[in-house]
């Protein structure tokens, strides 16, 4: 955090790299931290973001030369980050900076989910899903590395709302697991252990703070904010060691509801819960509950990877007001407008549940193999052009499909032919055989 | 990916209630006041405006609300209902009378209760500017004060204008062990450590920390201070 005063460096200030080998330029301030100042700088005919820390702040973390040579030196752990490219100095001035690839304009913070309108960004919940899988990808890169992140929150993650590809940014945290740390974190996200101050962040605390945000990502709220933290009048130091270090609890525990929902206060919280995955919320309730206490017991980024990647395709919307529920839950009305609700059809797919909605592409890695691939289609639902409620499946595959009507002799669909869906059908995409099915309707279980 | 017919209302949050946090800013309008440094209060409060509404922008979580109170002979409200942040805009004071300190804390720990500020609160953020020695019974003012919970659990702040503040009873304001007040000598600093002083403890609720105690945290940031270069001084 900036105190007020900071000399900014001038535009035109000069500026080398480490070895006085590439030399460039600074060309405008973009904006000031705790750390240090954010510059756009000019480097051998390219643009980059400079990041200048302040005198004060290289005193203070004395680690932070050595951190930072060490991420250039092995680069980034995948495509998400804006890692530190070059270390640079500037003749004359005690501190030093480094260069970084510049985040274009059509990325949002990881607030605007959450900020009131007219900042908020709207997200389906299969696009939330979505970020959060590719969250869980990059964070298993990082610390596959041997690194942790040591500060995961919503300040420092960026994500762009048509891609769906996210950025993370402030790698300069970033630290090889087992070193001491630079920073405790942030608020609400640091993990109870590190709130009361036993241990120093480290990636087991990391799996603890992505949950967190997971859980901001797709609830929009944090996981320990119930009726016990309503019932803090005033939230001060003591409160807030109270609910997130020393006595934290799920705002969902099925086993103690002493900080569960409020009548009136939480409702729409509690709606969606009760329409997510079942699988997702048995993930979320483990790294709430033995989670909070067993730091060997938080989800692993593989697991949450999985679940999200299952849940982007197993949600269906109610035609009347647009909630969101899981396609297989068979939910008999909504849970937002009460409506009720058609049957809904799915594919029962190797790799997981897909929703039959109008517009939703079937992708190759819920049939068989590979990482996570949401561009990569093989197929697409589409909507009857002229009788209402008939949906039919496009094949976007190069292969003929095999498809099995119910009382039928199977037939071939050729690539790019449509064919309608009804439950009972059978689809062979090569070896791979999968069923449509139809949810049972049935009310959706209380939380 | 399914794609609602409609804009979903199933992240209602906007019907979730936000902890609120309350900005209060008390500034001291007597006559040694009056001239450049009233102007410099104006022109730093008004350029405060836009920053505090970004700093609570960053925030979506909490709800940011202003008032603002001025004293010199009598405590006067400026801005009592409290103000949206993003509604807030600033109103010139001018200067002339005493100062009555005493009266300013009295008016402030009256509104500092249950009514004014119902259900979720983080602790309030106060902030007193001040350039001269309070002429009424202040210490019996702040005795009050301080036995106010809202007021005991506030992050208070103060700002010192000009070399002939007293430092010691505004130290008392800010009773904590470590943060100590703002010293303004000079139209530069003021406006930074006003802008400071208001956003800092907003910008805190989500910042990255290493201390113990918000306020622990805002000393801590202190000592990056340094002193602007201007050949005014007061």
């Amino acid at each position: 955090m900036a105190g007020p005063n900071q000399k900014k460096l001038p535009d035109g200030t000069r500026f080398s790299n480490l070895g006085g080998v590439r030399h460039g330029v600074i060309d405008g301030f973009i904006g000031q931290g705790g750390q240090g100042a954010v510059y756009a700088a000019s480097l051998e005919g390219g643009h980059f973001a400079l990041k200048w820390y302040h005198d004060s702040y290289i005193d203070l973390d004395t680690g932070l030369k050595q951190r930072l040579t060490h991420a250039v030196h092995r680069g980034a752990p995948n495509q998400s980050f804006l890692w530190p490219l070059e270390l640079v100095e500037i003749a004359g001035q005690k501190s030093f900076g480094y260069v970084m690839p510049v985040r274009s304009g059509d990325y949002h913070g990881m607030r605007d989910l959450i900020a009131r309108p007219p900042d908020r960004v709207e997200l389906t919940l299969p696009q939330r899903f979505i970020i959060c899988c590719k969250l869980s990808e990059a964070f298993l890169q990082l610390h596959a590395a041997g690194l942790c992140y040591q500060d995961i929150n919503f300040g420092n993650i960026f994500f762009n709302p048509t891609t769906l590809d996210i950025l993370i940014c402030d790698n300069d945290n970033v630290n090889v697991e087992g070193a001491d740390a630079s920073i405790y974190g942030t608020r609400k996200f640091m993990a109870p252990e590190v709130v009361r101050r036993e241990t120093l962040p480290n990636t087991k605390t990391d799996l603890f703070s992505m949950s967190v945000l997971f859980f901001y990502v797709v609830m929009g709220w944090h996981p320990l904010d119930g009726k016990r933290e309503a019932d803090f009048s005033i939230l001060n130091s003591e409160a807030e060691m109270s609910l997130y270090g020393t006595e934290p609890l799920f705002l969902f525990d099925p086993e103690n509801t002493a900080n569960g929902p409020v009548d009136g206060l939480h409702d729409p919280l509690v709606t969606r819960w009760r329409n997510l995955p079942s699988d997702l919320k048995s993930l979320f309730t483990r790294a709430f509950t033995t989670g909070l206490t067993d730091p060997n017991k938080r989800v692993l980024e593989r697991q949450w990877r999985s679940a999200f990647t299952r849940a982007a395709h197993a949600m269906a919307a109610c035609g009347h007001c647009g909630g969101e529920y899981a396609v297989a839950a068979g939910a008999a009305s909504c849970g937002y407008c009460g409506a009720a609700l058609e049957p809904a059809l799915y594919l029962d797919c190797p790799r997981g549940l897909f929703a039959l909605t109008p517009g939703h592409g079937l992708p190759q890695h819920l049939l068989g193999g590979g990482s996570p691939n949401f561009k990569t289609l093989v197929g697409v639902v589409e909507g009857h052009p002229s009788k209402p409620g008939v949906i039919g499946l496009r094949n976007l595959s190069d292969d003929n499909w095999k498809v099995e009507l119910p009382g039928r002799a199977p037939g071939l669909l050729p690539p790019g032919k449509t064919i309608g869906l009804m439950a009972g059908s059978t689809f062979h995409f090569g070896k791979t055989q999968v069923s449509v099915r139809e949810a049972q309707a049935k009310e959706v279980a209380a939380v | 990916m399914t794609t609602p017919k409609k804009a979903a209302p199933n992240l209602d949050t906007l019907a979730l209630t936000r902890r609120q946090l309350h900005v209060i800013i008390i500034l001291d309008c007597s006559g040694s006041m009056a001239g450049d440094r009233i102007a410099s209060l104006n022109y730093a409060l008004r350029s405060s405006v836009p920053e505090l509404k970004e700093v609570a922008r960053e925030n979506p979580e909490i709800e940011v609300l202003v008032r603002v109170l001025s004293f010199s002979s009598t405590a006067d409200w400026l801005i009592e209902t409290p103000v949206p942040v993003g509604e807030w805009s600033w109103q010139d004071v001018a200067a002339g009378g005493d100062t009555h300190l005493g009266d300013a804390l009295d008016a402030v720990e009256a509104s500092l209760n249950a009514d004014v500020m119902p259900g979720r609160q983080l602790p309030p953020v106060i902030v007193l500017a001040s350039d001269g020695y309070p002429s009424d019974d202040f210490e019996a003012g702040l005795q009050r004060f301080l036995a106010n919970d809202f007021a005991k659990a506030a992050v208070r702040m103060a700002i010192a204008i000009g070399g002939d503040a007293d430092l010691e009873v505004l130290q008392m304001f800010i009773n904590h062990a470590s943060l100590r007040p703002l010293r303004a000598n000079n139209a530069p600093d003021l406006v930074e450590f006003i802008k400071w002083a208001t956003t800092a403890p907003v910008k805190a609720a989500s910042q990255p920390t290493g201390a113990d105690d918000p306020q622990s945290a805002l000393a801590g940031q202190l000592e990056q201070f340094s002193a602007e270069d201007t050949d005014i001084v007061w």
